[in-house]
């Protein structure tokens, strides 16, 4: 059975242009190009269950596609990839942070879209599924369950604070977290503004599991958002 | 005089008394005077003309005596006192004429005759001893209407408004000894430039000076020192404005030139290969097909980072630009930056060299992404292909330095600070004539480096050019290191528990 993909995107060109890439890797794609029109696909998705993904645009002509991500998010889990035009950072860490699974500015290359859709389905449901306790690439290993890390064979040693942060990343592995989740996360509620601790602590990480801490294969940062766990090879 | 009696004649003593009486003029005022010179005569003509003890006179020529010498001190008395009067004018005239010149000279010197009122207003009120309020207008030129901004100095009712704003407009002055609206009790002077007024005094004459008319001419000549003073200072602002306009217009032309060139040539080459693989598709070996599009995905790349930094630039430029700042490390930024030139430097000839233990930056991580990847971009662009670039970052006193090197044929010294300039492509050391550009080899860094040196000064910092010593530049760019709040010891003291 293939995968279905609501793609919400308002304009013309690019609507035909990614719909025709998706169907080309055998996705079933349902186009909507107004919020009105997607909030009733998705109504209609809600009861039959037919919509897999969501590609949101933001800037929509009826109005901002983040109404329709706070709206969805509500009552279903179904993994949201904002596509958006906009740069600023606030406001991917802000969708980010209400549910979006992923986000990607235009302009995008196809083989980005492919890659975070396949991440995010990969994911879906993970809310109702056991969290993610293995990861093993390129070399690293962690067992979240066992307490173990190795690279390369190797048994590594981590710090309780290092250990839960690694965990973390590996929970949402393939996706981006944002900085405030991570925080929250690991250090508690109240410890959302202090990003210095997180940079010392992932400047430890990369240390202890970086070939190269200044040229990072595994962990990842996206500037001004957050950081991201390289997604094992399918 | 009475130890004289006697011994010296009658006439001889009364020189004497002559003598007292012109001394007496030099000092009492002339009425005084007047009165002194008849009560001595009277006094002499009591004591010694005979018959003494009495105001009768015995001999034709005594009364002829006394009233002689009556008539010579009445007579002295009155030069001295005119005398007198004319030197004090004099000393008014002089004090005034210094007065406008220290009032000229004080408007010399300042750029906004505006802020001189209050001075302007002290010598009126000094000259004429009422109270004295000014308009004035600001900034703009005088529009013949009552519309303009003004600034006013002092209380004035709706009425004297009016007087103030028709003064103004019509450049004359109104009030008592002008000849126009001689009810009024006050003057309204205009303060007069060449072509128009710019400003006006209202001068209060509840208690009238002494001699009008001068006082008025003095307090007119004031006004209008103020006036040419502020006529001055707007054709100044003027020309200062029109030279601005100018300055930014060109500013605009060439940046909407050089942004055509720059936005044409991608877009040429996309155009190219995307029409190429549209009409002769057929005809194309797979290999074609697939470099064109290659084509055409590196070039809508180059074209996608172009626009990032054309609008960065906008962003940078414009007033209240809030960064959003925040702890980074130097080893994460340059890590994301070598993650992204991956894709435009498949040969990986970019290498990163952090120094261990810098401290955390304060900073706009996306904004010094980018700053990083143009630097580094340029470096690929105006290096040989097998040449390596280096990215450095180390503490230098108390500056975190972040240096991007190549081994390319370095900048002219001539171009080293104008290839910061907006669109601006530097000549390389060893080109033989004319900017890169001209020759068409290589393309530019356009905006890039100026977003670069905007970046690093909104974060307090600089970029700069050094040449390298064994070839090529380095372009550095200087952050000011700050202290990072507590954690430093938290995760010390976790690291050090076995």
């Amino acid at each position: 059975m293939s995968l279905s993909v609501l793609l919400v995107e308002d304009d013309r060109e690019l609507r035909a242009t990614l719909r025709e890439a998706l169907t080309v890797e055998g996705y079933k794609v349902r186009t909507a190009a107004s919020l009105a029109d997607a909030t009733a696909q998705m109504a209609h998705a809600e009861a039959t269950g037919d919509v897999d993904l969501v590609l949101l645009d933001l800037g929509l002509p009826d109005g901002d596609g983040e109404a329709l991500l706070a709206a969805m998010r509500r009552q279903s889990t179904t993994p949201v990839i904002v596509i958006s035009a906009r740069q600023s950072d606030g406001q991917k860490i802000r969708l980010l942070d209400t549910g979006a699974d992923d986000y990607l500015v235009k302009p995008f290359s196809i083989g980005e879209l492919l890659a975070r859709m396949r991440v995010a389905l990969r994911h879906r449901g993970t809310a109702l599924q056991a969290a993610i306790t293995h990861y093993e690439h390129d070399g690293l290993l962690v067992d979240v369950v066992a307490h173990r890390v190795g690279v390369d064979g190797q048994d590594i040693h981590l710090t309780p604070t290092e250990f839960k942060l690694l965990a973390r990343l590996v929970r949402s592995v393939g996706r981006v977290v944002t900085h405030r989740q991570l925080l929250a996360d690991v250090w508690g509620p109240e410890f959302t503004e202090h990003t210095h601790y997180l940079r010392l602590y992932m400047g430890q990480l990369r240390a202890k599991l970086e070939a190269d801490p200044a040229d990072p294969r595994r962990l990842l940062t996206e500037p001004g958002v957050g950081y991201r766990l390289v997604e094992p090879a399918a | 005089m009475l130890a004289l009696d006697g011994r010296v004649d009658l006439a001889n003593l009364a020189m004497i008394l002559v003598l007292a009486s012109v001394v007496a003029a030099l000092w009492l005022p002339p009425i005084g005077c007047l009165l002194a010179c008849t009560f001595a005569v009277l006094a002499f003509n009591w004591t010694f003309v005979p018959p003494r003890g009495s105001f009768t006179v015995d001999l034709h020529q005594h009364a002829l005596l006394l009233a002689t010498m009556l008539a010579v001190s009445w007579i002295v008395a009155l030069l001295m006192a005119r005398q007198r009067l004319l030197a004090a004018r004099e000393r008014r005239h002089a004090q005034r004429a210094e007065n406008l010149r220290a009032t000229s000279e004080a408007l010399r010197d300042t750029d906004d005759p505006i802020e001189r009122a209050p001075q302007l207003r002290e010598a009126l009120v000094q000259l004429v001893g009422t109270p004295v309020t000014l308009l004035m207008l600001r900034g703009s030129l005088p529009s013949g209407t009552d519309g303009d901004p003004c600034l006013q100095l002092g209380e004035a009712s709706a009425d004297e408004q009016t007087g103030l704003r028709l003064s103004l407009r019509d450049s004359r002055a109104f009030g008592p000894g002008t000849g126009r609206h001689q009810e009024q009790d006050a003057w309204y002077l205009p303060m007069r430039g060449r072509s128009a007024s710019f400003g006006a005094a209202l001068v209060s004459l509840r208690a009238p000076p002494a001699e009008p008319g001068e006082v008025r001419a003095h307090a007119q000549a004031l006004c209008d020192q103020m006036g040419l003073a502020l006529e001055r200072a707007q054709t100044l602002r003027r020309a200062v404005q029109a030279r601005e306009e100018a300055n930014s217009q060109k500013l605009r032309n060439t940046l909407l030139a050089a942004i055509s060139h720059d936005y044409r040539t991608p877009l040429a080459t996309i155009m190219g290969a995307a029409s190429s693989l549209h009409d002769q598709a057929d005809r194309l070996s797979p290999e074609q097909q697939q470099r064109l599009a290659a084509m055409i995905v590196d070039e809508a790349d180059q074209l996608s980072r172009l626009t990032d930094n054309t609008l960065q630039l906008a962003r940078l430029d414009a007033p209240g630009l809030a960064l959003q700042l925040d702890w980074e490390s130097a080893e994460e930024l340059v890590g994301s930056v070598l993650r992204r030139v991956r894709q435009r430097d498949p040969a990986r000839r970019v290498h990163a060299r952090i120094d261990a233990g810098l401290p955390l930056l304060r900073c706009d991580a996306v904004l010094l992404v980018q700053l990083l990847e143009n630097l580094v971009d340029n470096a690929l662009k105006y290096s040989d292909a097998a040449a390596p670039v280096e990215i450095v970052a180390r503490k230098l006193g108390d500056q975190l330095v972040i240096a991007v090197g190549d081994r390319g044929p370095g900048i002219a010294p001539a171009w080293r600070e104008r290839i910061f300039d907006v669109f601006q492509r530097g000549e390389r050391a060893d080109a033989p004539v004319g900017p890169l550009h001209e020759s068409g080899a290589r393309r530019g860094a356009g905006v890039g480096l100026a977003v670069c040196r905007a970046i690093a000064r909104a974060h307090g910092g600089q970029l700069t050019l050094r040449a390298r010593s064994r070839g090529g530049s380095s372009f550095e760019c200087a952050l000011p290191a700050v202290d990072p709040p507590e954690p430093a010891a938290a995760a010390a003291a976790e690291n050090a528990r076995p």
